[in-house]
Parts: C-alpha cells; sequence; structure tokens
C-alpha cells in the first residue's frame, strides 16, 4: 500500500465503509479522490455526488452544491438514501477550520488480498524537459484559447517581455503542442504565484485557476464578460486580446 | 489480441456559449443550443481507434441520450468507429451521474467488452465520475486521468497523470475501464467519404426492456436525487473593470502597469 493504486486503495475503502457504515464519505476531488470515489460508489451500489462546493444535510437529505458549464450555472441537487453517501469536493472550496482538541483516531485494520489485485503499480515518471520554471517567475503572462492561434504566440512573448516576464499558458495550449508542458498553468501543470499573472484570452476553468489564483495581482481579458476568470482576477479588461496587446504595447513603449 | 473496445460518449452544448436557466429553474433553457462530443471523450475515441488498428479488434461508440444524439454517433462511425449504439434515454438534463452509468453498465454487460473507454470528465456536468462508476458497477478494474495505453502481453500498461505534470504508470489486467484525459493524442477529422458512409449507417437503439427494465423510471436506484434548482454562480469576487475603447482601455492598462512598477519605462 505504498503507492496508490485504484484497486489496493478500493479493497481497503470497501473494508473500511462495509464495518463503520458511515452516513457519508468525503473524498477530495483530485485525480486520486475522482479515481477512488465514483469506483467505490459503483463496486457498493452508494449514491455518489462529485466535485461539489459545498454540502449540507437537510434532515435525510443531502445538499449539494456545484458548478456546471464553465463555470457559469450553479446548481443544487439533493440526495436521499439509506446507503452511506459518497461526495467528493473541490480542493479550495472550504476554508480549513483549525484544529480541533478531543478527536480520536480509529484504526482498522483491513485485509488486502494481493492476488486479487487487478492493477499494479509500475513507477513514477516526472518531466524531464529542460525549460524556464515559470513557478519561479515574478511576472507570468499566459495564454489562452484567446489568442486563437498558434501564429499570435510572439505577441505574448512581447507584451511577457516588455514587462520582463515570462510565458505561460492554459491546457488547451499545451495540448495543441503550441507551448512544452512545462509552460502549463495549473491542477495538472504548474502552480505559480507571481508578482503579476496576466491571464490573456482564458476563460478561468476551475482546472486552471487552481494553479494561479494566489498571484498578488491578476489581470484578467478576455472577450467573454461572463467568463469566471473575472471572478478571480484584480483587474478586468473585455477585449479581444489580439486588439488590446499591440495597442498597450505602443502606450508602453511611449 | 483483438480487442472488443467500448466508447462511452456523451453530447454536451458548447460550453463557450452563455446560458439562460429555464423558467422552472430546474434546467438550463435548451431550445436554441448547439451541442457538440464532449472533449475528453473525442480523446477517448481516438484512443480506442488507434488501439484497434494496432491491435485487431472492433470499437463500439455507446451513449445514453435523446434522438439528437444521432449526430454525434454519425461523427464517431466517420471517425473509426465499427458499430454505434444509443440507449434511448431521453431525459435532456440527464443531471444524475449514477442512473446515467447504471445504463450505460447495464447496456455494455450486454455486449463484449475487453476494455471502456470515456473522457475523464464531461464538460457540462464535470462530474469525473462515470467510467469509475461503470467500473464498479460492472466489477472491472480501472484506471483515470489517463495519458498513455500500451498493450502488454494479457494486460495494458498506462500512465496516468496526476497533479503539477507527474504521471504514475499501471500495470492493468484486462477486460478494465480507463478514463482518458484531455490531450492523450490527437484527434483525427473525419475523412469526407467515411463521413458520407457514416450517414447511411444504422445506429442499433437500446429500449428499457433491451436493458431489463420496465422503463427509464423503474431503473432501480439506491436513492433518490433531485435537481433543486440552478441559479447563476454567487460570485466570489469581481475584477474591478478597465472600460472604454481598445485603446482607451490600453492607455489605462499601461498607465495601471506603470503605477503598480511594471513595465519598462
Amino acid at each position: 500500500m505504498a503507492e496508490y493504486t485504484p484497486d489496493g486503495y478500493g479493497q481497503a475503502a470497501r473494508a473500511v465503509v462495509e464495518s463503520a457504515n458511515p452516513r457519508l464519505i468525503l473524498v477530495a476531488h483530485t485525480s486520486q479522490g475522482y479515481d477512488l470515489a465514483p469506483a467505490l460508489a459503483g463496486a457498493m451500489d452508494l449514491p455518489l455526488v462529485t466535485n461539489c462546493l459545498a454540502l449540507r444535510f437537510e434532515g435525510e437529505r443531502l445538499v449539494a452544491t456545484r458548478r456546471l458549464l464553465n463555470e457559469k450555472v450553479q446548481v443544487e441537487v439533493e440526495i436521499a438514501s439509506s446507503r452511506p453517501i459518497v461526495a467528493t469536493v473541490r480542493p479550495g472550496s472550504v476554508k480549513p477550520a483549525g484544529p480541533a482538541a478531543g478527536g480520536t483516531v480509529t484504526v482498522m485494520p483491513v485485509r488486502i488480498d494481493p492476488s486479487k489485485a487487478r492493477t499494479r503499480f509500475l513507477s513514477i515518471e516526472r518531466p524531464q524537459v529542460q525549460d524556464i520554471d515559470i513557478a519561479g517567475a515574478d511576472i507570468v503572462v499566459s495564454a489562452g484559447r484567446g489568442i486563437q492561434k498558434k501564429e499570435n504566440l510572439p505577441l505574448i512573448e512581447e507584451f511577457a517581455k516588455a514587462l520582463g516576464g515570462v510565458v505561460g499558458a492554459s491546457r488547451p495550449l499545451t495540448d495543441m503542442d503550441w507551448l512544452p508542458k512545462t509552460r502549463q498553468v495549473g491542477q495538472s501543470g504548474k502552480t505559480v504565484r507571481p508578482k503579476l499573472y496576466v491571464a490573456c484570452g482564458i476563460s478561468g476553468a476551475m482546472q486552471h485557476v487552481a494553479g494561479m489564483k494566489d498571484a498578488s495581482l491578476i489581470i484578467a481579458i478576455n472577450t467573454d464578460p461572463s467568463a469566471p476568470i473575472f471572478e478571480v482576477a484584480h483587474v478586468g479588461i473585455v477585449a479581444d486580446v489580439l486588439k488590446l496587446l499591440p495597442a498597450t504595447l505602443k502606450e508602453l513603449k511611449s | 489480441m483483438p480487442l472488443n473496445i467500448v466508447v462511452c460518449l456523451k453530447q454536451i452544448p458548447n460550453p463557450d456559449l452563455q446560458f439562460q436557466i429555464a423558467p422552472d429553474g430546474k434546467d438550463i433553457k435548451r431550445d436554441a443550443l448547439n451541442y457538440k462530443l464532449n472533449g475528453a471523450d473525442e480523446y477517448a475515441l481516438e484512443e480506442g481507434v488507434r488501439l484497434k488498428e494496432k491491435s485487431g479488434g472492433r470499437v463500439v461508440a455507446l451513449t445514453a441520450g435523446p434522438k439528437r444524439t444521432e449526430q454525434m454517433l454519425r461523427e464517431a462511425l466517420a471517425k473509426g468507429a465499427d458499430e454505434v449504439i444509443r440507449i434511448a434515454f431521453d431525459e435532456a438534463a440527464a443531471y444524475d451521474v449514477g442512473k446515467v452509468s447504471r445504463l450505460l453498465a447495464a447496456a455494455i454487460r450486454t455486449m463484449p467488452h475487453d476494455l471502456v473507454l470515456t473522457g475523464v470528465q464531461s464538460d457540462d456536468l464535470v462530474n469525473s465520475a462515470t467510467g469509475g462508476l461503470v467500473a464498479g458497477l460492472l466489477g472491472l478494474p480501472h484506471a483515470s486521468v489517463v495519458t498513455r495505453v500500451e498493450v502488454k502481453g494479457n494486460g495494458l500498461e498506462v500512465a496516468c497523470e496526476l497533479e503539477g505534470g507527474l504521471q504514475r504508470l499501471y500495470s492493468i489486467a484486462l477486460p478494465a475501464v480507463l478514463t482518458i484525459q484531455f490531450g492523450a493524442n490527437t484527434p483525427r477529422y473525419a475523412p469526407l467519404p467515411a463521413i458520407m458512409k457514416a450517414a447511411r449507417q444504422p445506429i442499433r437503439e437500446l429500449s428499457p426492456a433491451a436493458l431489463g427494465f420496465a422503463s427509464w423510471e423503474a431503473v432501480p436506484l439506491p436513492y433518490t436525487f433531485a435537481v433543486r434548482g440552478l441559479s447563476p454562480p454567487a460570485a466570489k469576487g469581481h475584477a474591478e473593470m478597465i472600460t472604454g475603447s481598445v485603446d482607451e482601455q490600453a492607455k489605462k492598462l499601461a498607465q495601471f502597469l506603470r503605477d503598480k512598477g511594471f513595465g519598462r519605462r
């Protein structure tokens, strides 16, 4: 059990749920959490609600608040069941409380049958690319799908250079190989905390926001006034980056 | 080793659009939406077709959804699926991922399956739950956020993405369920002759009876589920906006950057 495997941890989680029969099973909505929780719910025939921002019980009912459609719509759903409910909670959605006194840890020995393990851990692979480390930069100018084509990257580079910063990107751009994976800001990429973060044509999906929300100053430029990036940004501009950046560069140089 | 591959697909409203909430507050307005194949599912389909091309076998694309999903299924045929199946579950919104996963699992039980693939998440409901639920319901091993799949002996070797750009490698026995990550491959464009051919191919439909249910309402669930209501998200905060024409915005932005000590003079 030194390394996570869906099968090994799944067996252990099932054994604990069976003997403890809890009302609610909370799991973090991380790549490991949403690997474990849905399979547990499926295997034990339990109700499941995932990626929750908030949870509360109203009598027998569990009420979950979730976000849909690129954060543009919020929904409340309710689940009632006599069985334990599995829920995953989005990281960062709840402020951790301080330590409370008086808790106890119950250790439950569980038996794992290694002959029943159908997934086997092989290794952890680390990215090997030689590139600048955007996590160490004071100023990061990131490009998203709003730059429309790869040919517009030099504009972002020029803007970053004018500010003395480096170029980052949202996931779609590194997926398309416009920039190396090392430049990706977000949950599956780098977490950055620069003095200045400029989001150029980035809508602000939760995976991206997770990697940049702690920057000291965030400026967002996007054509869509309802883009969720404007919720985390300190300064917002509804504009086409391809028009705004050249005009701003001209101003900065004058 | 020829593989019977089932790829679960979902048709979603294009999430780049603006959405309005329906008068009853239980769904978005759906009358004028533009639908597309879910992003991560595109990569799942491509991965399935590539595995078939390498190892032999068959790719069946499966969805649960209303008639409009036929357009997506024809796209799947044109991109290399051998057969497409629609579970005729007509609920337009289908907010309960548990129910949809039980329908998919019931359908998969009726067909040969060495490997079940789906996308890591749907961009409309963002549950990241379908693959895991289906695996659990079928009692199959699974791996999530998969970026690489290789057939090794009687099983697979897969790379799963973790936070921070790390990958965890597993070997996994077949049959298995994998959720495929964005960017795992480069999805192909459908060639025109294949699109023409796909337009004439049949789409198999599965009724509740075909899956052993009296009706879609009678699918046994260990819980009750209800949508309480949709609302515009309560903004956590909002940026101070720089307004005006592009030139005015540029002027103000440049001034702001200078005032904060950024940018060369």
